[in-house]
C-alpha cells in the first residue's frame, strides 16, 4: 500500500527544516526527504580541515553526483561548471551548489543574515521614478514584488528570534541608535543577541570608512554571540564559512528546526532519498505525491495533497520541469545570481584574517540599493560594501592572492609569508537584473546518474553587472587608501562564475501566471497542492545575502499551510 | 636540499616520478637555509597519497605529465628534469608558468598549474594528508592551524599570530579523547 501523509518535504534546508517545524507543531504529519545526510555532532566533531572541506568540498554534493551545466547564451553549448569541473576544478563551495543535507546551504553558509531594504521590493518603481522609464535595462523582466517589507517585517523578526540571529539594530520603530546603521529598515525589535566578537582587521576599516564619512555597523549574523536556546556561542574558530559548525553555534536548521520538528513525532524524515519526480493527478491539476529513491536505488512512491519543493531554486526548477510542469514558461525564467566583486588589500597592521567567522566584521549601507550614488555608468541600484576579516586558510589566501605576484619561486614564498596575516577583504553584491535570456532549463545531454537530466544555466554577465563592480571597486579603492593599503587588486569585473549559491528568481511570485510561478505563499499556479519555497521566489534581486529572506518567506508560507490545515501556528 | 626521495613507501608514484614531482615542487615552493620549502614538507607524499585516493582520476593525467615535463626537459637540457641542475629546472618551470598564461588550452601550461595546485595543497594542507610535514607550510606564514576556538584576547589588534601554540587536526582529536576540548 502507498504510504500517505499530510505533507511532503523536498529538502530539509534553510526553508525546508523551517516548513517542517511548523507543520509538525501544527499537528501535520510530514514525510521530509533529503538527498543528502543527517550529519551528527560527532560528524563535524573536528572539522577544522581546510582541504577536507574547503577544496575537496566535503559536504557539497559536487559536479560529479549532480551536474550543473552553463553556457553563456543559447548559440554555445553547455559544459559543466567549467569553473568548478576539470582537472583543476575543485568544489570551493562558493561557486557551486550549496552543501546539502539536513540543514542544506545553512550547514556551509557564512551566516551574512540580512533583511531586504524596503526599496527592494519596489526595485521596478524605484529605479523608474529616480532614472526614468527609459533606464530600466532593455528586454529586463525586473518588476516590483507583490509584497512589501512590511508584509515580510514580522517573519524577519521571526527569523532572527526562531534562528537565533546577532547583531545591532539601528531603527526600532523608527527610534536610531547611535554608532548603529541609519539606513536600516525600521524593525519592530532588536536581534536577541549582540554581534558577534570583531575581527582585528575590521577595526582599521571602521575607521576609515568613519573618516570617509561613511556609516560603518556590525554585520547581523545567524551566529550565536552568546548561549541561546541551548547552544554554544560562537568560538571564533575561523573556520566558518564553507565549513560545518562543531559546536552548534551556527544558524541551521540542522540544530535549529529540524531537532524540534522530531520532537513533535510528526517528522519522518528520510535521508539519502533523492525525489525523481513530482505526481499529479491525470489532468495535472492536484499534486498526489512523490517519487523518489534511496540509496539502496530501491525506488518508492508516496502521497500527500501537500508537497512542498525547498531542494534550492535551482533544483526546485529541475524536478518541476521534470515532471512536466514549465508553468506557461515561466519555471527557469529569470535566474539571477550575485557578482561578488571581491576586493582585496594587504594593510599595515597585522589582520590575523584566521581568527573568527568570514563576518565578524563591518559593513556601510550608505550606497546600497535606492541609495547608489550618482554615477556616469548607468549603475541604477548599490549594493552594501562589506569588510571580510576572518575564515581565511593558507590555500584559500594563496587562491585569492594578488594576481600580479609570480605563483612560483622565492617571489611566491615570500608574499604568502610576508602578507598572508596582513590580509583584508571586501565586497559587495551586484543587482543582476532579471532576463528571458537569462534562465535555467534541463540540459538536453548531460545527466546524473539516476537518469534525470542536468540542470542548464544560460547566463552572462551583461553591461550593468560589470559597472557595478566597477563603481563599488571605486569605492573599495577609496577605503583601502584611507586604511594605508600597501597593495590592492579587484576580481574581474565579469567573472568565470556564474553559481554562487546564491541563485534566485527562476520560480517567481505573482498572482499573474503568465509572469510567475506561484503566489507569494510557494503555491503553484494551477496546481492544487504543490509549493516551491524559497530564493526561487525572488522577483528582483539586490546586494544583500538571500537568506534571511528566504527563511521570512518559509515562515510566510508555513502560516499560509497551517490555516489550510485548520492548524495554529508554533 | 635534504636526503633524496623516495625514503618511505610510495602508493601510486614509481621512484624516478616521485624524484621528478619531488624536484618540481620545490622549484615552485623552494628551500632556503633556516626556511624549508615543498621539499621539506613532504608535498610529493601529499600528491603521491591524493593520486593514490581521492585524486586517482588524475593519475593518467599525471603519466602523461611527467612525460611531457621530461620531454622538455630532455629538448632543453638534455637530460630529465629531475636530473638537471636547479638553475636550469628554474628556468623550465619560469617558461612553463609563461606558457600556461598564455596558452590555457596547452597541456604543459595545464600540468604546470594542477601540480602548482597540488603542491600548494601539500605544503598548507593539515599534515594528516601527508604533507606540510612539521607543520612548516603554517610556520612560514603564521596560520595557527586547526584550533578549537580563539579567545577575545586573541582577538585583539596586534597580536603576534607566530606566538599562537600550532595545532593540527591530529591534535584536536587527541584532545578529545583526553577531554579536554
Amino acid at each position: 500500500m502507498t504510504e500517505k501523509f499530510d505533507a511532503i518535504i523536498v529538502g530539509l534546508g534553510s526553508a525546508g527544516g523551517i516548513l517542517a517545524e511548523q507543520l509538525t507543531k501544527a499537528g501535520a504529519r510530514v514525510l521530509g526527504l533529503d538527498k543528502g545526510a543527517d550529519y551528527s555532532e560527532d560528524d563535524f566533531a573536528v572539522k577544522q580541515d581546510e582541504l577536507r572541506y574547503y577544496q575537496r568540498g566535503a559536504i557539497v554534493s559536487g559536479v560529479s553526483v549532480d551536474p550543473v551545466t552553463w553556457r553563456p547564451d543559447e548559440n554555445t553549448t553547455a559544459r559543466i561548471l567549467p569553473w568548478s569541473a576539470g582537472a583543476l576544478g575543485s568544489d570551493e563551495p562558493l561557486y557551486g551548489m550549496p552543501s546539502i543535507g539536513i540543514g542544506g546551504g545553512t550547514l556551509h553558509w557564512g551566516c551574512a543574515a540580512y533583511r531586504f531594504r524596503e526599496a527592494d521590493f519596489r526595485m521596478r518603481s524605484a529605479i523608474a521614478d529616480r532614472f526614468g522609464e527609459a533606464a530600466l535595462p532593455e528586454g529586463s523582466t525586473v518588476a516590483d514584488w507583490p509584497i512589501s517589507y512590511a508584509d515580510l517585517e514580522p517573519y524577519y523578526e521571526k527569523v532572527e528570534w526562531e534562528q537565533g540571529y546577532s547583531g545591532r539594530a539601528g531603527n526600532i520603530k523608527g527610534e536610531f541608535a547611535p554608532g548603529t546603521n541609519p539606513f536600516e529598515p525600521p524593525r519592530n525589535r532588536d536581534y536577541p543577541m549582540p554581534p558577534v566578537p570583531q575581527g582585528p582587521g575590521d577595526i582599521p576599516w571602521v575607521a576609515a570608512t568613519e573618516r570617509l564619512g561613511m556609516h560603518p555597523f556590525r554585520q547581523p549574523l545567524a551566529l550565536n554571540s552568546t548561549e541561546y536556546r541551548g547552544r554554544s556561542a560562537c568560538l571564533n574558530c575561523g573556520f566558518c564559512h564553507g565549513y560545518p559548525c562543531h559546536v552548534g553555534a551556527k544558524s541551521t536548521t540542522h540544530v535549529t528546526s529540524v531537532p524540534a520538528a522530531k520532537l513533535t513525532g510528526n517528522l519522518d524524515l528520510r535521508t539519502h532519498s533523492r525525489v525523481l519526480r513530482v505526481n499529479r493527478t491525470a489532468d495535472g491539476k492536484r499534486v498526489i505525491g512523490v517519487t523518489y529513491v534511496d540509496n539502496a536505488d530501491v525506488v518508492h512512491e508516496v502521497e500527500a495533497p501537500i508537497v512542498i519543493l525547498t531542494a534550492y531554486a535551482l533544483e526546485n526548477v529541475r524536478l518541476m520541469l521534470v515532471s512536466g510542469i514549465d508553468g506557461n514558461g515561466q519555471v527557469g525564467a529569470n535566474f539571477m545570481t550575485h557578482n561578488f566583486g571581491w576586493f582585496a588589500s594587504i594593510l599595515p597592521e597585522p589582520t590575523n584574517p584566521f581568527l573568527g567567522t568570514f563576518n565578524a566584521s563591518s559593513a556601510v549601507d550608505d550606497f546600497t540599493s535606492e541609495l547608489v550614488p550618482d554615477n556616469d555608468l548607468g549603475v541604477l541600484w548599490g549594493s552594501p560594501v562589506i569588510s571580510v576579516t576572518g575564515d581565511l586558510q593558507p590555500i584559500e589566501a594563496y587562491h585569492l592572492m594578488n594576481p600580479g605576484v609570480r605563483k612560483f619561486g622565492l617571489e611566491f614564498k615570500h608574499w604568502m609569508r610576508d602578507n598572508y596575516t596582513h590580509m583584508h577583504r571586501m565586497y559587495s553584491q551586484t543587482t543582476n537584473f532579471p532576463y528571458r535570456k537569462h534562465y535555467v532549463d534541463l540540459d538536453p545531454v548531460i545527466k546524473d546518474r539516476w537518469g534525470v537530466p542536468a540542470i542548464r544555466i544560460t547566463h552572462e554577465w551583461d553591461d550593468h553587472d560589470a559597472h557595478s563592480v566597477e563603481l563599488f571597486g571605486g569605492i573599495k579603492r577609496r577605503i583601502a587608501a584611507e586604511m594605508g593599503a600597501k597593495e590592492t587588486w579587484m576580481d574581474s569585473p565579469r567573472p568565470p562564475y556564474h553559481l554562487s549559491t546564491h541563485d534566485v528568481g527562476v520560480h517567481r511570485m505573482g498572482y499573474d501566471p503568465q509572469t510567475s510561478v506561484t503566489d507569494p505563499f510557494g503555491a503553484v499556479h494551477g496546481i492544487d497542492g504543490l509549493y516551491a519555497v524559497g530564493g526561487g521566489s525572488f522577483v528582483s534581486y539586490g546586494g544583500y545575502n538571500p537568506n534571511q529572506t528566504i527563511q521570512a518567506l518559509a515562515y510566510l508560507s508555513a502560516d499560509r499551510l497551517i490555516e489550510r490545515f485548520g492548524g495554529t501556528a508554533a | 636540499m635534504s636526503e633524496e626521495v623516495p625514503t618511505e613507501a610510495l602508493l601510486y608514484f614509481n621512484s624516478a616520478e616521485a624524484r621528478t614531482i619531488d624536484a618540481f615542487a620545490a622549484q615552485i615552493i623552494p628551500s632556503e637555509e633556516g626556511s624549508p620549502g615543498a621539499h621539506e614538507a613532504g608535498v610529493v607524499y601529499y600528491i603521491d597519497r591524493a593520486l593514490a585516493g581521492f585524486m586517482r582520476d588524475l593519475q593518467s593525467l599525471y603519466r602523461r605529465g611527467l612525460h611531457v615535463l621530461d620531454d622538455l626537459s630532455s629538448d632543453a637540457f638534455g637530460a630529465g628534469f629531475s636530473a638537471l641542475e636547479p638553475h636550469q629546472q628554474r628556468q623550465l618551470v619560469e617558461a612553463l608558468d609563461a606558457r600556461a598564461a598564455a596558452e590555457p588550452d596547452d597541456f604543459a601550461g595545464q600540468f604546470y598549474r594542477i601540480v602548482r595546485e597540488h603542491t600548494v595543497q601539500g605544503f598548507f594542507g593539515d599534515p594528516a594528508y601527508g604533507g606540510n610535514r612539521d607543520v612548516v607550510g603554517w610556520k612560514l606564514v603564521g596560520f595557527p592551524g586547526a584550533q578549537w576556538g580563539y579567545t577575545a584576547e586573541q582577538m585583539k589588534p596586534g597580536v603576534d599570530a607566530r606566538s599562537i601554540p600550532i595545532l593540527t587536526v591530529g591534535d584536536l582529536y587527541a584532545r578529545i579523547g583526553e577531554g579536554r576540548s
